[in-house]
């Protein structure tokens, strides 16, 4: 049979994505290897054959992709595929495919998947990224916003505090005191009958005149509203601003689980960025603010649990780090009085990029409108010691070596700065270039922009076309590589005999990084933050657009594994590092991984070629 | 162990030695050590500047061409010690302060035009390989000699091993791999050079040597000093005295203008002034990299000479009639096999002789004289084998640096910049390997066709260099006036000028390349000098006719020209 | 439509009226395997859509040009299986051409037709045919059967058109010209239109369409193939 006898068919290949990179001989081999199936809505789901996994082209009609819990993760429709989740993971079919509309769906077997797959690059390429794109969905469907999806469960109290209902109001108030709780739950016979609270206990019992005696089931609200450890909170909220109460059991199965108060709701709601940010700026004390500093490390767990893309994460987490810096600085001069001159606050290294994770130690400086006399030099030096000491107690620790405002090293006149730059650019000795990886990072969290300006317009007149710095930045940042050794397998670190993994900060987040900053300071781009700089670059046309996507992608996708990895660590009460075990990582995942680090690979030969003029 | 095992050994353990320091390197071990010491010490970056400075040409021909053309010959040294100066003093700090890695990039913000920019690249990329096919050559000799193979498979050989080594291979422009190779080049060089001294005048420096009495074997001496006796042979057989020059004075003087402006314009060796931090780091290592420069070149004079008189009593004969060719000493065999030896026993007396003129039965390729000295004077085998290793350190440091500047100029500069500004860095990358690779092969065209000897070949690479790249930094750095206009037409009128000269003399038509024929009586390899005249005169006039200078790049070249903030500003 | 038990007694009346010759134990086999397809369910059983290409629509004075095959198989349709075959002819295409495209030297590799009959037995043994307007295809099979062989065979199809015809009588009450054609069947299930015109693609066309209808009357698991079968002698 002639090849072209199928040419509908081919036709069809020709003309959709990933089909359409495929070279004429294989479309042909395609088209010759599909088993047409047809598909019918009264059937509702897609029977799948746990045997022989396959790849579904839709032909025609409409698919929804939903995972266990029926969450919709993929809307498929005409030239659209499903089932690559199971080809590429090698995972047993967990999500289910509804039909929508009755239609016909192209078979294309594994053993073709998996040939095309190795013989076209793009067409591997394609599948991969919609595999992570569709895990990425998923996710998002899950997290969206924490107060309408966040289940009960999570900020509930286990132990349920009881009593049996036979009992006297007197023991039910002991209890209370002893447990320091506001309200009991009151069970007959293993059965939730009855709620008592501190309200309770004022509006009907003192109120009333009743002594301690009294029993609780004359007392108690009876038969409360109750809801479901797996409800969402929002159902919660729901059920309280109705009935007016503050409090409400958790029963599954007619047992009493525990107790959720508003208390509970408001805190869980409390460690959402934008609360957490307002809340920080109505703080009038230095001690409130440290305070509430302690929500910080819950709202990155939730983040982390919520699976928010690294790149926001690390955004939220540096705009609550500006805002708690901001109040500080306005605090402290509330105490010491108006500043003598126009000054900004500089923030460095992570913080000046916009991706700051855990609890970082601290990077920041001062920027003075002018030389300061020796009553200003004295303010500064109180108010940068009072601020570093507050951040300092809120959880980001003082920097070890010393990149502090505290440091008068650090604390420069607008001129003073622009010669320490000026020294680190006509001078880029190994120290100088250590001090620009954190310093050609920085923002003005505080202060008059047009003064920040005036120094980033100044340092960066500097850098832009100046080949002798930037071939310095580039070769110190080269010193890194990726952890990949021959035949693409995965370097990893020891302690001894111990594996640590691979350091996905050092050699993956911090790499791109530094390529991101080279070209961003060649380029005279002010952006600090790297998916922004990036950005920019593909714009003016200086890295070429696959290449920044590539990058890109892989820097979020590095984070991403670094902050999973740590939220990993954290709820299971392990040492939270930078070092990740790819014998951890699904086979995917390390393919996924093993592909980021070679984009950065791959970044950093231009890098070197472009840079450093070599190979 | 005979001299090829011995060639074997120790080439290979200077490869490892290169191959585990770049694993050193890459293992990161030296990042602490770098932070912590403050980058590479200047005595260090001296010694690899002087690596990447001492070619092929130095290492092989050098010695060769002052041997055969006595005073003469030393053009050369002189050329290229003083181009060295020039570049050390005169350019590398004002370039610095500019900021620019390259000349091209350099040629372009000045002349603030990308034609400009494009024109520098293109004579670059020409003058890099000419100097490359230098290389070749030299690689090619050694090869051939101790592999025992013709010239030509010696030049193959050499490529695939630069190949390897400069397309492949991670271990080049490590400084630590070209200290290692200075070391090995200047242990190979010296090492002969003390031996046949001691043997010959008792003085274990060479430079002592070369103006002391000889002795005899015994330890004697014989109240004869060792130019008398090589101005004496020379005479002797026909040739003009050897301290004594045969060239004009115009042509010495061209030559060793053309030699050290295009030093100073070689775009390899001013890249190494910008990779040490400090400007004051800087300066120590061009000092440091002068000095071991010099220990090279002073040595040169007296090697030539030792070899000479030891070339021509072995081939003569104590009694200056002649060695039967049955009792020829074996390093002219070994040498035949090359063919960079042939004896055409014109007599057929059956005897070797060695004179100018007609009676003159030998035809020694002059590239052969470093290689073969050990031969000549009998040393050990494995100083032999060491001259090997020596040779292939010279020729591969230089050829890395050259093909790293030919293949990124192709790929960033001509591509990425001008003709595909949206190229991907994994393509960059690979046009810039295809361009070394090209590179090679070109160069490797020119090793088996040379236009001259090895330092002739190198020679016209710096006389190029000169009449094109040299005067457009220079009126880059000290001239206001001078405009893009300007610059571009002198670069071109002066580069057009001399290959055109070069061409005509060393190709189209060789016969009358005799200092009859000269313009001026300069020799090909003193042309560049006048292109380089011709590049100012050019570019002068063009500027005057043309429009002025922009204000900007006038307070540019203002500010270059004052060292004030030259990386020294004051630390807080 | 007929009882399975009905069919059955066709097939063994028929196997009686046979004398045995060579070619008739290949036809008998060729009927025996068919019988047992009738109990099956559409999904299990072994079906095979069929199309035809012609030089006209007279069995007895035109020729069969081409064959399209493709099998249906656990309600798939798998085209790695699927066939196509020309079939050498006496005299030229002529008129024909403008609607099948097939011209005359693309009929030069092709089969002499008693080849191609041969063929057709081996490639369809044990499969129940399915096509669109069956009747006319069976009529030429018969025909050239009859030339080739010197006998005819009791064939049971599948007809999508009939199946067509009574969903949409159903349906709308009374016909409308043209309203039963392939391709108007198959738009009112939503099918892609195929552009091309050959045996092997409207063989294809053909079965999905089969899928389709079948899934509207109950699922291909509910419907058995006895009926939907039609016999053809």
């Amino acid at each position: 049979m002639n090849a072209s006898e199928l040419q509908p068919i081919e036709q069809f290949l020709q003309t959709h994505a990933p089909f359409d990179v495929l070279c004429a001989a294989l479309i042909a081999r395609c088209a010759r290897e599909i088993n047409i199936g047809y598909y019918a809505k009264a059937s509702a789901f897609v029977e799948f054959d746990p045997v022989n996994p396959k790849l579904y082209l839709v032909r025609s009609g409409a698919f929804e992709v939903r995972d266990p819990q029926g969450v919709l993760v993929d809307r498929v429709a005409e030239g659209e595929c499903f089932g690559f989740s199971t080809l590429l993971s090698g995972e047993k079919v967990v999500n289910k495919v509804a039909i929508l509309e009755d239609g016909l769906v192209y078979h294309i077997p594994q053993a073709l998947f998996t040939e095309l797959r190795t013989q076209n690059r793009q067409f591997d390429t394609f599948f991969t990224r919609a595999f992570a794109q569709r895990l990425r969905n998923e996710h998002k469907f899950k997290a969206k916003d924490l107060t309408t999806t966040s289940r009960i469960t999570n900020l509930m109290s286990h132990t349920p505090i009881s009593i049996e209902v036979n009992a006297s109001v007197q023991q039910a108030a002991k209890l209370m005191r002893d447990h320091r709780v506001s309200s009991v739950l009151v069970l007959q016979d293993q059965q939730l009958v009855g709620i008592l609270t501190d309200r309770d206990l004022r509006n009907r019992v003192l109120a009333e005149g009743l002594d301690g005696l009294a029993c609780v089931d004359k007392v108690m609200t009876k038969q409360p509203q109750t809801v479901a450890s797996n409800a969402l909170v929002f159902e919660a909220m729901l059920l309280m601003s109705e009935h007016n109460i503050h409090h409400l059991p958790v029963v599954d199965n007619q047992q009493a689980k525990g107790m959720v108060t508003s208390t509970d709701i408001l805190r869980s709601q409390s460690s959402q960025p934008l609360l957490l940010i307002g809340e920080i700026d109505r703080q009038s004390s230095i001690e409130r603010l440290i305070h509430v500093s302690k929500q910080i490390p819950v709202l990155l767990q939730n983040l982390i649990s919520a699976d928010a893309r690294a790149e926001e994460i690390g955004r939220v987490l540096t705009s609550v780090t500006d805002a708690l810096t901001r109040r500080l600085i306005v605090l402290n001069q509330q105490l010491l009085g108006k500043a003598p001159m126009a000054f900004c606050w500089l923030a460095f290294g992570s913080q000046g990029r916009q991706d700051q994770v855990a609890c970082s130690d601290q990077d920041n400086g001062l920027l003075l409108a002018h030389e300061p006399d020796e009553f200003a030099a004295a303010y500064f030096d109180k108010l940068t010691h009072a601020v570093c000491k507050g951040l300092d107690q809120c959880g980001y620790i003082y920097c070890p070596g010393d990149i502090m405002a505290q440091n008068p090293q650090w604390r420069l006149s607008l001129q003073q700065w622009q010669q320490k730059f000026k020294k680190w650019v006509m001078s880029p000795e190994p120290k100088a270039l250590m001090h620009a990886s954190i310093f050609f990072d920085m923002r003005a969290v505080y202060g008059p922009q047009t003064l920040f300006d005036e120094l980033q317009d100044s340092v960066m007149s500097h850098t832009k076309d100046n080949d002798i710095f930037l071939a310095g930045m580039a070769g110190n940042s080269l010193q890194q590589t990726p952890p990949l050794g021959f035949f693409r397998k995965f370097v990893l670190e020891r302690d001894g005999s111990e594996v640590k993994g691979m350091d996905l900060k050092h050699k993956g987040s911090a790499l791109i990084n530094d390529i991101a900053r080279v070209y961003a300071l060649s380029a005279g781009i002010k952006e600090v933050n790297t998916a922004k700089r990036i950005r920019a670059l593909m714009d003016a046309n200086i890295i070429n657009r696959k290449d920044a996507l590539n990058l890109a992608d892989a820097h979020e996708f590095i984070a991403h594994m670094r902050l999973a990895n740590q939220g990993y660590q954290a709820t299971n009460n392990l040492v939270v590092s930078n070092y990740l075990k790819p014998q951890d990582l699904s086979s995917l995942l390390r393919h996924q991984l093993r592909d980021a680090f070679k984009v950065v690979h791959d970044a950093q030969s231009g890098l070197k070629l472009k840079f450093t003029r070599s190979f | 162990m005979d001299v090829q095992t011995l060639t074997y050994i120790i080439v290979g353990a200077t490869f490892a030695l290169y191959i585990g320091i770049a694993i050193w390197a890459r293992a990161g071990s030296t990042k602490e050590f770098y932070v912590a010491g403050g980058g590479v010490p200047p005595v260090m970056n001296g010694m690899a500047t002087a690596a990447d400075w001492m070619s092929a040409a130095s290492f092989i021909s050098l010695a060769g061409i002052v041997s055969f053309t006595g005073y003469d010959g030393s053009v050369y040294l002189m050329g290229w010690t003083g181009g060295y100066v020039l570049l050390a003093l005169c350019m590398a700090p004002y370039l610095r302060k500019f900021g620019k890695f390259t000349v091209p990039d350099f040629i372009g913000d000045r002349y603030y035009s990308q034609t400009a920019r494009t024109v520098a690249v293109i004579c670059a990329i020409f003058i890099c390989f000419t100097y490359i096919a230098g290389q070749m050559r030299g690689v090619g000799v050694v090869f051939s000699r101790f592999l025992e193979v013709e010239v030509d498979t010696g030049v193959y050989i050499g490529m695939a091993v630069v190949f390897f080594y400069a397309v492949l291979g991670g271990m080049k422009g490590i400084t630590y791999t070209q200290v290692a190779q200075y070391c090995v080049l200047i242990f190979a060089f010296m090492v002969p050079a003390i031996f046949i001294s001691v043997m010959m005048t008792g003085h274990v420096l060479p430079q002592v040597g070369f103006g002391a009495e000889l002795v005899d074997a015994a330890g004697n001496g014989t109240g004869v000093y060792l130019l008398d006796k090589l101005d004496g042979l020379s005479a002797e057989l026909g040739f003009s005295q050897y301290t004594e020059g045969s060239k004009a004075m115009v042509d010495v003087f061209f030559i060793t203008g053309a030699l050290m402006f295009g030093t100073a314009g070689l775009p390899h060796v001013i890249v190494r002034f910008f990779t040490v931090p400090r400007v004051k780091d800087a300066r120590l290592s061009a000092g440091w990299a002068l000095v071991f420069i010099a220990i090279m070149y002073t040595t040169i004079p007296a090697l030539a000479a030792f070899s000479r008189v030891n070339m021509i009593e072995t081939i003569n004969g104590p009694d200056s009639t002649g060695v039967a060719y049955e009792s020829a000493p074996d390093w002219i065999k070994n040498w035949e096999k090359t063919g960079l030896i042939a004896w055409d026993d014109k007599n057929n007396d059956g005897k070797i002789s060695y004179a100018n003129g007609a009676t003159n039965e030998m035809t020694i390729d002059r590239d052969i004289m470093v290689l073969a000295t050990p031969e000549i004077a009998s040393l050990p085998a494995w100083v032999i084998a060491l001259v090997a290793a020596g040779g292939l350190a010279a020729a591969l440091s230089t050829s890395a640096g050259l093909l790293l500047v030919i293949s990124t100029s192709v790929s960033h500069d001509l591509l990425k910049k001008n003709l595909m500004p949206d190229i991907s860095d994994k393509k960059e990358l690979m046009y810039a390997r295809i361009a070394a690779a090209l590179g090679i092969v070109m160069a490797g065209y020119f090793g088996i066709n040379p236009p001259g000897f090895v330092a002739a070949v190198v020679a016209i690479a710096f006389g190029l260099a000169a009449a094109s790249l040299f005067p457009a930094i220079i009126m880059g750095i000290f001239s206001k006036t001078i405009n893009k206009e300007g610059a571009i037409s002198g670069m071109l009128v002066g580069l057009l000028f001399t290959a055109g000269y070069i061409v005509y003399f060393k190709f189209v038509n060789v016969g009358a390349n005799t200092p009859e024929n000269w313009l001026f009586g300069i020799s090909p390899e003193g042309i560049g000098m006048m292109g380089m005249f011709v590049n100012f005169i050019v570019a002068f006039a063009v500027s005057k006719v043309t429009g002025a200078v922009p204000q900007d790049v006038v307070d540019m070249v203002e500010s270059i020209r004052f060292p004030q903030g030259a990386g020294e500003a004051q630390d807080h | 439509m007929v009882n399975h038990l009905w069919l059955k007694s066709r097939f063994w009346l028929d196997s009686l009226s046979k004398q045995q010759g060579s070619h008739d134990r290949q036809l008998n086999e060729y009927q025996h395997s068919l019988t047992q397809q009738f109990t099956r369910s559409i999904y299990d059983a072994d079906l095979m859509a069929i199309d035809l290409e012609m030089t006209g629509l007279d069995p007895i004075n035109d020729q069969i040009i081409s064959i399209g095959l493709v099998p249906i198989s656990k309600g798939t349709i798998p085209l790695v299986r699927a066939q196509h075959l020309m079939i050498s002819i006496d005299g030229s295409v002529g008129q024909s051409a403008a609607v099948h495209g097939i011209v005359d030297h693309q009929l030069q590799d092709a089969l002499p037709i008693d080849a191609a009959m041969a063929w057709l037995l081996r490639q369809t043994q044990g499969h129940i045919l399915v096509a669109h307007h069956a009747p006319m295809d069976m009529a030429f099979i018969q025909q050239s059967l009859q030339n080739v062989f010197g006998q005819r065979v009791l064939l049971p199809f599948i007809d999508t058109l009939m199946i067509e015809k009574t969903r949409y009588l159903r349906q709308h009450g009374q016909l409308v010209e043209g309203c039963v054609r392939l391709g108007q069947s198959r738009e009112r299930y939503h099918l892609p239109v195929y552009a091309g015109h050959n045996a092997l693609i409207d063989a294809i066309a053909c079965a999905e369409l089969f899928l389709a209808q079948v899934s509207a009357l109950g699922g291909l698991k509910q419907i058995k193939c006895h009926e939907l079968v039609g016999l053809s002698k």
